[in-house]
């Protein structure tokens, strides 16, 4: 009798075990996202292999579109995760470089008839370019401050682009900019726009895990810690804090880019404080100082967004109703608190059976 | 001269912090600043290190002038500190604090690291490597995995040592290493000091455990109230009596 | 999807071809004389909400960014309580403040303490997201057009040579200058003001000598929803406000407070009427469509070149700014 017993919560433990093992190949520890690993590791590929394989398993154009979307924002977001999670300043004027690199892809393809291909990188060194002028002044400031004066390059972005209607097409914007395409092939269907996106994705991740494994990243690391401290080792702040930006503003301006191409249209609109804001949520429920956190972020949040579209006019409301209650229950990242709270509960069951069977 | 300070003056708001400061530090030697709370110890650091600028007078660090010059500039040319308040790293792990101090030491840029480029890949593998020797040099290690923070306070003022070390200073001003520390702890900091004097580097140390400075260091200097009242052999400053009367009087 | 994606992202700014608070009387080339004292006015809103702002940071360091939506909603409730309840005209008023207030302690309890220990860009976003809930619950409870109420007393405006100042622009300067004394009484000549500003310079410290800090917070919040609300009423008459004009008016009572000295109730006074005065006479000089762009350029520079503020600023060296 006690032996039956013993072997059955023996079996039960090892599946315990397994799920444990399950959960946390899938999601990282949660102060993994600082501890950076030098190594690719089989979580990068299987993460690689889901995203190529997804839309052939699920063949829903809407869905596809959607990812499409969810992969722009994801690029949005990885760009100021660099600035945000890890050299640890705030910006909220991320959706003006996103509409430089839209604006720009837009008027060179439609006015100078630039192939797309080049527009792509063009629109980068613009956001780029714009990035550091208005950030060698901005970057002086931090928290609050910080925040308020990027907002408000946002807002003079926005303003500008109505106001110059002869460029950028004031109110309406531009419409009718090409698809993507290079050597001859057009991205032309959600599924081609999807794979676009991702591999651009795929190799702005890339580009950004090397970044925060190197020197770079450490000293952006250290200056979110302490300023003093780092520039004390040698490390300029204020560059470091504006290249860092540059680079975010950068991916922006490929995002842009990439919106323009896919949607084929650039309004003011969309451009505005509330993109922002929709992108630091991103990167604050994806978990910050995290390269796939922002990304989980984007996904999560452009679904809930097509999700609670359904509900029309209540919509609205109850999206500020579920940011509030994430911001509060998840404050460090919906990954890593669930995987707190998951292993708990696994943990929780496995010791509750071993109790009764103690207590027989 | 190595170090070289002319009539530094300081003041904050009305009070005279340092009035017309003058100090040399030889290369290889191991200088000790002493002086009551508010001697202007700490600000006579800040000065040097770049954190502040003087009002008056100039810095001279291996025949260059470093007045105002700013703090990662001054430690580029050679000048690592510590902080009195620690100013550890919390968000890394031990080995990537130290290698945060090999910052100038590693190529690369933003573009070059983002790329992987085969030279940032080398330097980092170095750093790796050195930085686990320095952490085996004083006895952390075991710890090298563990995040900045988790460290006991000790641990941390020894990691910050290591870390200013890790940049290859040729002068490293530390504020109050000793502070904090128990006997074992101190003991043992004083050692690794001396050690590092003969390997040819200059130290500068603010120091309230009198048993350490007069151990370790060639040549004090005693503060108070912003003016040089001694400067000298350890043996000869113990004795001097504008020092005992400052020491005496204040506390 | 893309529909309601644009309405959400697009939510907070203004439509482009309504604008978000428009001067009834304002004609498009007016004098600037008239230009001037419209900008008092003007001014005089920025002020009131800028004073909202610094309420609360002089109690805890942190910025309350649905501070804008308080004025919204004082107008917004005053008009329902007037049109929709027919309540008379001054009882609405009056039933609009306490009300307002209970919002603003409803946020602090909801979103702001069990925040309590988060970081800044988490309170940064959680304020962000209250501006959205409230903006966009009221367009569901009050619809979305715009609304006006009537001036509080109805009489042509009075003509002093070329310039026509309405009574209700007075009675916003008043409102402002009484408001400013009633925070400087409660602020200097009170315990609970010194309480407030000891738990902001040193929250640990405050708790040890028995302060409570969230319940300082919590008061704080109180007060300048009240104010908020009180902007509401006053301008209401004079402007149309919609659902979504909060979060502008907020921005610029905000940057009203930084003009003038961040942390400072006379700062956000100054500040508040030279935002105003610049915003309305640059209509004179450049096309109307810059407007909502003169505030934040007057912000860039006055970060970029004196971060103080004109009256000095008693939080900048803090730690959080």
């Amino acid at each position: 009798m006690v032996d039956q017993a013993q072997k059955e919560f023996r079996t039960r433990d090892l599946l315990y075990s397994i799920a444990l093992w399950f959960l946390s190949w899938l999601i990282p520890d949660p102060q993994l996202h600082y501890r950076r690993e030098y190594k690719f590791k089989k979580r990068d590929l299987f993460y690689l292999s889901a995203v190529l394989v997804f839309p052939l398993i699920w063949p829903d154009p809407h869905i596809h579109h959607l990812m499409v979307l969810a992969g722009i924002h994801g690029i949005l977001a990885l760009g100021l995760t660099l600035f945000l999670g890890y050299a640890g300043q705030i910006s909220l004027g991320q959706a003006a470089f996103f509409g430089v690199g839209a604006y720009t892809t837009a008027v060179l393809t439609t006015r100078y008839g630039l192939p797309s291909f080049l527009a792509f990188w063009a629109s980068a060194i613009m956001a780029a370019i714009f990035a550091l002028l208005i950030g060698k002044p901005l970057l002086k400031l931090k928290g609050y401050f910080l925040a308020l004066a990027t907002l408000g390059f946002g807002e003079i972005f926005l303003v500008l682009v109505r106001e110059n209607a002869s460029l950028t097409g004031g109110v309406i914007g531009i419409f009718n900019i090409p698809f993507f395409s290079f050597a001859g092939f057009t991205f032309d269907t959600y599924l081609k726009q999807y794979y676009l996106i991702w591999g651009v994705l795929t190799g702005l991740v890339l580009f950004s895990k090397n970044l925060v494994r190197s020197k770079m990243g450490r000293a952006c690391l250290a200056v979110a810690s302490s300023e003093e401290g780092a520039s004390a080792l040698g490390i300029d702040v204020a560059w470091i804090k504006l290249g860092v930006f540059t680079v975010g503003a950068a991916f922006a301006g490929l995002a842009g880019s990439l919106f323009a191409s896919v949607m084929s249209t650039a309004n003011p609109e969309t451009f505005s404080l509330n993109l922002s804001v929709l992108i630091v949520m991103m990167v604050v429920l994806g978990g910050m100082g995290n390269l796939y956190g922002p990304i989980a972020g984007a996904i999560f949040l452009t679904v809930l967004i097509d999700r609670l579209s359904r509900y029309q006019e209540y919509s609205l409301p109850l999206y500020g109703v579920i940011l509030i209650l994430l911001l509060i229950f998840f404050p460090d990242g919906i990954g890593t608190r669930l995987r707190v709270r998951l292993i708990y509960l696994i943990s929780y069951f496995g010791r509750k059976k071993r109790r009764e069977k103690v207590n027989l | 001269m190595f170090l070289r300070l002319e009539e530094i003056t300081k003041q904050y708001g009305g009070v005279q912090a340092l009035n017309g400061i003058s100090l040399q530090v030889e290369r290889g030697t191991i200088k000790g600043v002493m002086g009551p709370n508010g001697a202007g110890k700490s600000t006579l650091f800040h000065l040097i290190s770049g954190m502040e600028k003087p009002d008056s007078g100039s810095i001279w660090f291996k025949k260059k002038e470093i007045t105002g010059r700013p703090l990662h500039e001054i430690a580029r040319l050679g000048v690592g500190r510590t902080f009195q308040t620690l100013q550890i790293f919390g968000n890394m792990t031990v080995v990537e604090n130290v290698m945060t101090g090999m910052h100038m030491r590693i190529r690369g840029g933003i573009l070059s690291s983002g790329l992987s480029l085969p030279w940032t890949r080398e330097d980092e593998k170095r750093a790796m490597r050195e930085a686990k020797e320095m952490l085996e040099q004083f006895g952390l290690f075991g710890r090298w995995k563990w995040f900045a923070s988790q460290l006991a306070y000790g641990e941390q003022r020894r990691l910050e040592i290591v870390r200013a070390l890790a940049a290859k200073p040729d002068l490293l001003l530390l504020d109050e290493p000793a502070a904090g520390l128990t006997y074992p702890e101190a003991k043992q900091l004083a050692e690794n000091l001396a050690r590092l004097k003969e390997n040819g580097l200059t130290l500068l140390l603010i120091e309230h455990h009198m048993g350490l400075v007069m151990e370790i260091a060639d040549e004090v200097a005693v503060l108070n109230k912003g003016e040089l009242i001694a400067e000298g052999p350890p043996e000869v400053v113990k004795k001097d009596p504008s020092v005992i009367e400052a020491y005496m009087v204040r506390k | 999807m893309e529909a309601f994606i644009s309405s959400t992202l697009f939510f907070l700014t203004n439509d482009p071809d309504e604008e978000t608070i428009q001067l009834k009387t304002m004609e498009l080339f007016a004098p600037l004389p008239q230009l001037f004292t419209s900008g008092i006015t003007f001014g005089a809103i920025y002020a009131l909400v800028g004073l909202g702002f610094v309420t609360i940071a002089k109690a805890s360091q942190m910025i309350n960014f649905a501070q804008g939506e308080f004025v919204m909603l004082g107008g917004m409730l005053t008009f329902f309580l007037f049109k929709e309840i027919q309540l008379p005209y001054l009882l609405s008023a009056f039933l609009t403040i306490p009300l307002v207030m209970l919002i603003g302690c409803l946020l602090h309890l909801l979103v702001i303490y069990p925040l309590r220990k988060a970081s800044l860009p988490i309170l940064l976003m959680a304020t962000l997201g209250a501006s959205l809930f409230l903006s966009s619950a009221s367009a569901l409870l009050f619809g979305t057009l715009p609304k006006a109420l009537p001036p509080f007393i109805n009489r042509p405006p009075i003509d002093i040579g070329p310039i026509s100042i309405s009574l209700q622009s007075l009675w916003v300067v008043g409102a402002t200058c009484l408001v400013l004394l009633f925070l400087y009484l409660l602020s200097h000549r009170t315990l609970l003001g010194k309480a407030m500003e000891a738990s902001s310079t040193d929250p640990l410290g405050a708790d040890l000598s028995g302060i409570s800090r969230h319940l300082m917070i919590f008061i704080a919040f109180g007060v300048s929803a009240g104010m908020g609300s009180l902007a509401g009423i006053f301008i209401t008459p004079i402007f149309y406000v919609s659902y979504h004009s909060g979060t502008l008016i907020g921005l610029k009572g905000f940057i009203a407070a930084i003009l003038g000295g961040w942390g400072k109730h006379s700062g956000a006074i100054l500040g508040g009427f030279v935002l105003g005065v610049v915003e309305s006479l640059s209509v004179a000089f450049m096309p109307s469509g810059y407007k909502d762009a003169i505030a934040f350029v007057v912000l860039l520079l006055i970060l970029y070149l004196k971060p103080k503020g004109i009256l000095g600023s008693p939080f900048i060296d803090s730690r959080r700014w």
